[in-house]
């Protein structure tokens, strides 16, 4: 029965006003680009340059998390481990080695990618929740270890990045440097996915995640197509983390490597719309300013509150909206095709 | 030995209370095909209700199973209605989403309404049981006994009624079931606030014994999870013994190994049951290599 | 002619159940062999182990001369099987022509060529005006078709068709018969299980009888149709001469 469907198709008629799969830029990408390059190039306070430096960070974190959970249909609530891996490598090398975080930040992402790609082999024959779960489980196991393994990641009191301005050291002392760094991070994601979207092996990826044994049939081989996007979508949730980690110099690995944080990078992906490159950016742009106004103006007074809201917004979200702002915007106009 | 032989025999009787946890869980989801993501939130939510009648009322969290289990049971056909139901005939992932989200909206409501602190109630009885050389707790072998007496008359519902015969018959074809006048959305309905009722029964036998605070769920569901898939989705009876198996891991490993990585022993046992042998060790064969196909 | 495909003793056994029992058959390159056969003969599991979806308990599979009896199913259809489903498997939120792309890529690594491929297909099996459509307004019948496109945009060397015919009207079973018909000749072997037997009858040069996991017959039409045991397989079971 055709309903909406949080994989949807967005494939316009009017290729250049609306996004369009797979197609070059259409104006209302262009546009939100420039918007962002405007806004990243006004002198904010420091509270909004805040809320600017995390909508773009978190807009990049659920586009890479959207490339396992929206495009190959892994959905994985443990994402937050790899971005944990990430800030921890980079933060690591550079605190006992001295190495740049420029460096370091490659490393973390390899790291992350490498453990993606081996949970992905090793949870490759489940489905549905056991896949699910299992990903919970391995963002447990790697909190704990985090948490314990103090010799190496300072244990519970976390790691602190000295709050030394310099380009080498990738700290900033003022916040628009960081605005930019975020939105090069959210554009590079961004054009990965794309570049995915337009090549075979997005292809490869939908038609793993729509039905595996035509995919089989047709010579894509799903192991090695689902083990690639999961150590992709790991891999930049690990330069994330460590760019996260430039940005807020302390690594706290209770916030780190938490279930809430996983769950934040799904959240804004699926309100965005699933399996859309645009979809996981307007998640993020209408959800991370009010999470962190709301965080600010109810402070420790309405603990939970903002979460109580989102979670409550993604519930109905996905029962009446499930393709998402996307898909919701797409049947508006008429442009969009909803399954 | 007497020490072996006091871990084991407490992690059993602690094993079998997690069992009870479990068994809502696994029931949803032999009949209903779906992984409750707020689980963990149910028991938190019972937790706080028997803490509640036993704190404010002077009663006992025994006897506040006689209210909370009810409660439950029909908080359980609520969310059911409201939220699976609608769900159950989408892609597989609005069912995931959506009681995820139902997760971490209870423990937040929780947390604004209860705060984060810790509340516990008083200890029931004020002596330990001795059986032979060991010592328990009371609540823990009141536990115990009442885990084995909800799997029997489970065992004998499943059996021997009509609803459990209805219940077998929508799990071994949904579609069949409809033909034969089986009204199969009651059935899921009755399946998932029963399941939930479990919860609450297992709630109050926990109450004694630990804290509640609003992430406790979280702790336990990850239990809960591992104990169904060792014990294998939809079996009532694999419940009983993965949750003893897990009982005794955590009793054991609490005392010989340090007691933080106790817990990461059994998310690396749950990784290893689903590498080795998903179906677990008394599941619906396939059910892990299935799954839902969007 | 040589055999493009053997199999020699293939057994498939699942617990207690003998599903296929010691099967031995060879196609040559350029036939169209028909497959028939009461329901729960092992047709499905016979084409599940060439497609290599399952693995056979005992025997072997050859194919072109190497043996790929335990290969995966991607790695069956990269060197050249192609396989429908009897219940259409579509890739359900991409379009018609989408579906057809992810096949077309085993032979053109570019989208662009891989779309005309697909586009090219398409025609051939006479869903031009569905090329950009989505999936699910598809009828079981263009659903059927989806299929044989999906299949045939890989230029295999051999296809296994699985009852493409069913909830095809008249007339779409006389093209598609036409249509599978001229298939040897353009290089492709076909082996087809159908149970509407009219389409068969007419285009295979041989055809093989399972019956409960066992080749009871193996013959032209003519002889098939004639044969004892294969009308007493048959008993009790409809004959659809559409």
């Amino acid at each position: 029965m055709p309903g909406p469907h949080p994989y949807q198709l967005v494939s316009a008629r009017s290729p250049l006003v609306w996004p369009r799969r797979g197609g070059s830029l259409s104006i209302f990408e262009i546009g939100i680009f420039v918007a962002c390059v405007a806004i990243a190039m006004i002198g904010f306070s420091q509270n909004l340059q805040d809320i600017v430096v995390l909508t773009f960070l978190w807009a990049g974190l659920a586009l890479a998390w959207n490339i396992a959970g929206g495009y190959a249909g892994l959905i994985s609530f443990g994402h937050a481990a790899f971005f944990g891996i990430g800030a921890y490598t980079s933060t690591i090398l550079f605190l006992r080695l001295g190495l740049s975080p420029w460096i370091g930040v490659w490393c973390g992402g390899l790291l992350s990618a490498g453990f993606g790609a081996g949970l992905a082999i090793i949870c490759a024959r489940l489905r549905g929740p056991f896949f699910i779960l299992s990903t919970l489980a391995a963002a447990e196991v790697a909190r704990i270890g985090a948490l314990n393994w103090a010799s190496l990641t300072g244990g519970p009191e976390g790691l602190s990045i000295p709050p030394v301005a310099g380009i080498a050291n990738m700290v900033f002392a003022s916040k628009t440097p960081y605005v930019f760094l975020m939105l090069a991070f959210l554009a590079a994601v961004y054009a990965v996915t794309k570049g995915l979207e337009a090549s075979r092996y997005g292809y490869y990826l939908y038609s793993v995640r729509d039905d595996v044994d035509a995919a089989s049939a047709a010579g894509v081989n799903p192991l090695a197509v689902r083990t690639a996007a999961m150590a992709l979508s790991a891999g930049l949730t690990g330069i994330g983390g460590s760019l996260f980690a430039q940005y807020f110099l302390y690594l706290d690995p209770t916030f780190l490597i938490s279930p809430d944080l996983s769950f934040q990078f799904a959240l804004l992906a699926a309100v965005g719309g699933l399996g859309t490159a645009i979809g996981p950016v307007l998640g993020s742009f209408l959800i991370t300013p009010m999470s962190e106004l709301l965080r600010s103006y109810l402070g420790s007074q309405a603990a939970g509150l903002h979460l109580v809201i989102y979670s409550a917004l993604l519930i109905v979200v996905m029962l009446y909206f499930p393709s998402g702002i996307v898909g919701a915007l797409g049947r508006i106009s008429g442009r969009g095709r909803n399954l | 030995m007497i020490t072996l032989g006091q871990l084991v025999l407490s992690g059993i009787f602690i094993g079998s209370i997690y069992a009870l946890m479990s068994m809502g869980l696994t029931l949803i989801f032999g009949v209903l095909r779906v992984v409750n993501f707020a689980h963990g939130e149910f028991l938190m939510l019972a937790m706080y209700g028997a803490w509640a009648i036993t704190r404010l009322l002077g009663l006992n969290p025994y006897i506040a199973a006689i209210a909370i289990v009810p409660a439950m049971f029909l908080f359980g056909a609520i969310v059911h209605q409201i939220i699976v139901r609608p769900a159950l005939d989408k892609p597989h992932l609005v069912v995931v989403f959506a009681t995820m989200g139902l997760s971490i909206f209870m423990q937040n409501v929780a947390l604004m309404i209860m705060t984060a602190d810790l509340w516990d109630v008083p200890p029931i009885f004020d002596h330990s049981v001795a059986i032979g050389p060991f010592y328990f707790k009371a609540e823990l072998l009141v536990g115990f006994v009442v885990t084995i007496l909800c799997t029997l008359f489970l065992r004998w519902l499943i059996r021997s009624t009509y609803l459990g015969k209805a219940i077998r018959a929508t799990v071994q074809d949904g579609e069949a079931a409809m033909l034969m006048g089986i009204p199969v959305q009651r059935i899921f309905l009755i399946t998932f606030a029963s399941g939930s009722a479990l919860v609450g029964l297992a709630a109050c036998m926990m109450m004694p014994l630990f804290s509640v605070f609003p992430t406790v769920g979280l702790n336990f569901v990850l239990i809960a999870f591992v104990i169904v898939v060792l014990g294998g989705m939809g079996s009532i009876e694999g419940a009983l013994i993965g949750g003893v198996c897990i009982g005794v891991v955590q009793s054991m490993s609490s005392y010989y190994v340090a007691p933080a990585y106790g817990q990461m022993f059994y998310f690396i046992l749950f990784l290893l049951v689903m590498i080795f042998r998903p179906n677990g060790l008394l599941g619906q064969k396939g059910a892990a290599t299935l799954g839902i196909n969007d | 002619m040589t055999a493009i495909l053997k199999v020699n003793n293939l057994s498939c056994r699942f617990g207690s159940l003998l599903a296929l029992n010691d099967v031995s058959f060879s196609v040559d390159s350029g036939e169209l062999v028909g497959v028939i056969g009461p329901n729960g003969a092992g047709k499905s599991t016979l084409y599940n182990l060439i497609a290599g979806a399952l693995s056979p308990t005992a025997g072997e599979i050859v194919f072109d001369g190497r043996s790929v009896t335990h290969l995966k199913s991607h790695q069956i259809a990269r060197i050249g099987i192609a396989r429908t489903f009897q219940i259409p498997k579509p890739y359900r939120q991409l379009s018609v022509v989408e579906n057809v792309m992810l096949t077309a890529f085993q032979r053109e690594k570019s989208v662009g060529r891989a779309r005309a491929l697909a586009v090219a297909i398409l025609s051939e099996v006479g869903l031009t005006d569905y090329v950009d459509a989505p999936v699910a307004t598809l009828t079981i019948g263009l659903l059927k078709r989806l299929e044989v496109a999906r299949a045939l945009a890989m230029r295999p060397k051999l296809v296994l068709f699985d009852e493409i015919m069913a909830g095809l009207t008249p007339t779409e079973v006389a093209t598609m018969t036409k249509f599978v018909g001229d298939l040897p000749a353009r290089g492709i072997t076909v082996i087809w299980v159908e149970h509407v037997l009219y389409a068969i009858m007419k285009t295979a040069s041989r055809i093989m009888v399972l019956n409960r996991g066992e080749i009871i017959a193996n013959g032209v039409p003519a002889a098939i149709a004639r044969d004892p045991a294969v009308v007493k397989a048959y008993l009790g079971e409809e004959m659809n001469l559409a």
